[in-house]
């Protein structure tokens, strides 16, 4: 009897728990449930009947249904991944379905026979299904799944985002108005969330494409074009696109709320971050194109706060201005123009001044060491035209150089904030941090001297080269940096203006004298006041007599017009214009004098040998020779044979450079000595130190020599040298053998 | 070949005629200006006494002007008297 009642028994269960036979097709009357369900009880088998279909169910997720699911994902390329997905998940739902039946069964078994004995943990049973099929499903995972995930998604998104295409096409089954599979989509989303699937198994593919897409977007819509604010615009995309999609995806879910607010601070925050380092990765543009790109900066200017980015935007910016500023390939100028234009749009940035600081540093030490960058401030400064610098001189504020002004800074005390803590400390407290352009500008070399020097210089040669020149103009201009430099640094300048204002007057009181004779060669003189000027290159010449009488004539009549004084004639300088008639051509030209005088003794005697006219003009054959160059290239002379010069008076065709042409061609040297020169001069003074120092010790290293010149001669004196500078005139001295070098040892030759 | 010079632009610097090149007062240079003033030549001339030194007119009327007894040239202690020549 026992043995039928088991044997009947196992037909019962095994009818209405088929998977135990491992079949599906579940076909019974409630009776026999109930009947089935008795037997169990008799004999006590409800918990060995619930442990062998839990197995049973694992077993077959573990063997067929899931790896019936992921073998979608493996199937042919061409196959599109959103069918792919949608086919997994169709025949996992139907194989979820068939087990649900049998969790149902398994679930009335345990209320009819008072069962509760939990299954993994789980007193609900269906929570049990499905953390089963969670934890066989990602047992069984492999992360090249994860792609076809996110083309899922993807395509998916493409089609919500409908409106970033022209086309009314469906991109994925590439029919027009297409609302099947939407509808496909939705459906698939429904099964995951009935499944408890959504979540694990598609939030990372979902974040990733999400951030991926919103990356996208933003590179697309912010791509060289700075002069718009994006920020409102993107969060309302946001809002319109993603967050939407996400709803739709969601919508079926339970804590839909709570997943949908986790994804949108997320997904806001990602996308501030993203616009930030987009627009930090183009700022070096951004600021070159200051004004017009100020909308880009505001934006920076609100996401900064938001997103932790200064440090990452101080490094990448110092990196863009090393890598595209800081090099030869730039000229001074544009380096002074994005340095402006980093001074405004910085400042803009960061009103505390110390993002600009700690910038403008490398620019400030990269200014220094370029040689013409004064040239080029004052240049600026002074040129025509539409240019920052002159409009910031135009604004008037003066320079702030020295270290003690103190300046009272009205703000209030309650908005006062503390230094931000990220940048290094620096040492000039923010009230010293100016904010006047020429001020940096001027303090990247500490000293107004120097600007001032420079522009002095610049001035003088611009005065030599158009005696004609618009005093006017530079009258205001010196007016305006009288404002900035203050009176004193630009008296000079002052009298050099007024010695041009002056020539004039005296050439015309001198040139109505009746003394004075007028001779052919019309002359006009800039007598200049030499103590106020800087100092001129010193270069000799011997003019053509017919000149000097008539230089003299006009000394003796500024001698009359002026008691006591006198004039030093400094032959070298000036400006000639000239023509000159050949029988096929007629040339006219603006020459220095030494050009000039040249062919005035060619006049006399068309032909010279490079060393009588040496003689004659007193100028070394080497120079001489190159000066002579000038006409040679204009084809009036020849050198026939060696140092032997002709004047060609007639210039077979081909061999016309120019002809007719009115040409401005005096060579572009400034008539002044070189910075160079005069900081050699300014050394000179120490060398009486040197020569002591050697004779009393014998020899000395660089070092040696340098520290004694500190300690003696250049305490107190204004000048500062740098080992460097001093090493060069050491050697010019070694090579003009006043000194000897040997093992790193200088001395004197015996 | 005829070469005609339409003008010519020459630069000379002016000084003073003067036996010395710094003013003995102040210890300027002639050709500059003495420290009141600003602009040299004109605006700050030079004299000459009898005894043939010479100063920045400024310079010397001012030392004359701090002598109360004797009005002497600086240099020499002659008498000062200016050279009108």
């Amino acid at each position: 009897m026992q043995e039928v009642d088991v044997q009947d028994a196992w037909i019962f269960i095994n009818k209405i728990f088929p998977i135990l036979n491992s079949s599906y097709p579940t076909v019974y009357t409630k009776e026999e449930f109930y009947k089935a369900a008795k037997i169990i009880k008799e004999l006590n088998l409800t918990c060995f009947v619930q442990d062998m279909v839990i197995l049973k169910i694992e077993t077959s997720l573990r063997k067929s249904i899931i790896p019936k699911f992921w073998s979608h994902f493996k199937s042919p390329e061409n196959i599109k991944p959103f069918y792919k997905f949608l086919k997994a998940i169709d025949s996992l739902y139907e194989d979820y379905s068939k087990l649900l039946e049998v969790i149902n069964a398994l679930d009335m078994l345990r209320n009819i026979n008072n069962f509760d004995k939990p299954i993994m943990g789980e007193m609900n049973i269906k929570n049990s299904l499905k953390l089963m099929l969670k934890s066989t499903m990602f047992s069984q995972h492999h992360t090249s799944y994860d792609k076809v995930i996110s083309y899922f998604y993807e395509e998916a998104l493409l089609l919500e985002d409908m409106d970033s295409f022209s086309s009314k096409q469906c991109p994925i089954c590439s029919l027009l108005d297409c609302s099947n599979c939407e509808t496909l989509f939705l459906k698939a989303n429904g099964k995951l969330i009935e499944m408890s699937l959504l979540g694990p198994l598609t939030d990372q593919a979902l974040t990733d494409l999400i951030y991926y897409y919103i990356n996208m977007h933003i590179q697309k819509t912010c791509k060289d074009n700075f002069d718009t604010s994006y920020i409102e615009s993107f969060e309302k995309w946001l809002d319109r696109v993603i967050i939407t999609w996400l709803k739709k995806i969601y919508c079926h879910s339970e804590v839909s709320d709570r997943s949908i607010a986790d994804f949108d601070k997320k997904l806001r925050n990602y996308l501030y971050n993203t616009y930030t380092k987009i627009r930090i990765n183009q700022l070096f543009n951004i600021i070159i194109e200051y004004p017009d790109s100020l909308a880009a900066l505001e934006d920076i200017k609100i996401c900064l706060p938001k997103t932790d980015l200064k440090q990452y935007l101080i490094k990448k910016l110092q990196q863009a201005v090393e890598t595209r500023l800081l090099h030869l390939g730039v000229s001074t100028s544009d380096v002074l123009t994005a340095y402006v234009a980093a001074i405004r749009s910085l400042r803009f940035l960061d009103p505390s001044g110390l993002l600009l600081e700690v910038i403008t540093q490398p620019i400030h030490q990269y200014l220094r060491s370029r040689e013409d960058t004064v040239r080029c401030v004052v240049s600026s400064l002074t040129e025509e035209g539409p240019n920052d610098l002159a409009e910031e001189l135009v604004r008037g504020e003066t320079v702030l150089c020295d270290e003690n002004t103190i300046q009272d800074s009205d703000e209030n005390w309650e908005t006062w904030t503390p230094e931000s803590s990220d940048h290094q400390p620096s040492k000039i407290p923010a009230t010293k941090r100016s904010s006047d352009i020429i001020s940096m500008l001027v303090n990247v070399y500490g000293s107004k001297e120097l600007f001032v020097n420079e522009y002095r210089t610049l001035l003088a040669d611009r005065l030599l080269c158009q005696y004609s020149c618009d005093t006017e103009k530079e009258i205001r201009y010196l007016e305006l940096l009288k404002l900035r430099f203050g009176d004193s640094q630009l008296h000079y300048c002052e009298v050099m203006l007024k010695d041009i204002v002056d020539s004039k007057r005296i050439n015309q009181h001198i040139k109505q004298d009746p003394n004075y004779k007028n001779q052919e060669i019309p002359i006009s003189t800039m007598i200049v006041s030499a103590q106020f000027w800087p100092p001129f290159k010193e270069e000799k010449l011997e003019l053509h007599p017919k000149l000097l009488t008539q230089f003299e004539s006009f000394t003796k009549g500024f001698e009359t017009l002026k008691g006591s004084r006198t004039l030093c004639w400094k032959n070298h300088l000036g400006i000639v214009d000239l023509e000159i008639e050949l029988s096929s051509r007629t040339l006219s030209l603006s020459v220095s004098p030494v050009h000039a005088t040249i062919m005035m003794h060619f006049q006399d005697s068309n032909r010279w040998t490079l060393n009588d006219l040496s003689k004659t003009m007193q100028v070394p054959p080497t120079v001489l020779r190159r000066k002579i160059g000038f006409w040679q290239s204009h084809g009036l002379l020849v050198e026939n044979e060696q140092d032997i010069f002709l004047l060609k008076e007639e210039t077979s065709e081909d061999n016309i450079v120019q002809d007719n042409i009115i040409i401005e061609d005096y060579e572009s040297e400034s008539a002044m000595a070189s910075a160079q020169d005069q900081r050699d001069e300014e050394l000179q003074t120490f060398w009486s130190y040197i020569v002591g120092m050697l004779m009393n010790l014998d020899t000395l290293s660089l070092e040696r020599i340098h520290q004694m010149l500190k300690m003696f001669a250049l305490q107190g004196s204004s000048v500062e040298y740098n080992i460097h500078e001093l090493k060069i005139f050491l050697d010019k001295k070694v090579r003009e053998h006043q000194l000897i070098h040997s093992n790193g040892l200088y001395k004197l030759p015996k | 070949m005829k070469l005609t010079i339409k003008n010519w632009t020459g630069v000379a610097t002016w000084k003073w005629v003067a036996n010395d090149d710094n003013c003995g007062i102040c210890r300027m240079a002639f050709d500059g200006c003495c420290p009141d003033c600003k602009l040299p030549g004109d605006d700050c001339p030079l004299v000459w006494g009898q005894c043939s030194h010479c100063f920045h007119m400024h310079c010397i009327v001012k030392w004359l002007q701090s002598q109360p007894v004797n009005q002497q040239c600086p240099m020499c202690r002659q008498e000062w008297k200016f050279n009108n020549k």
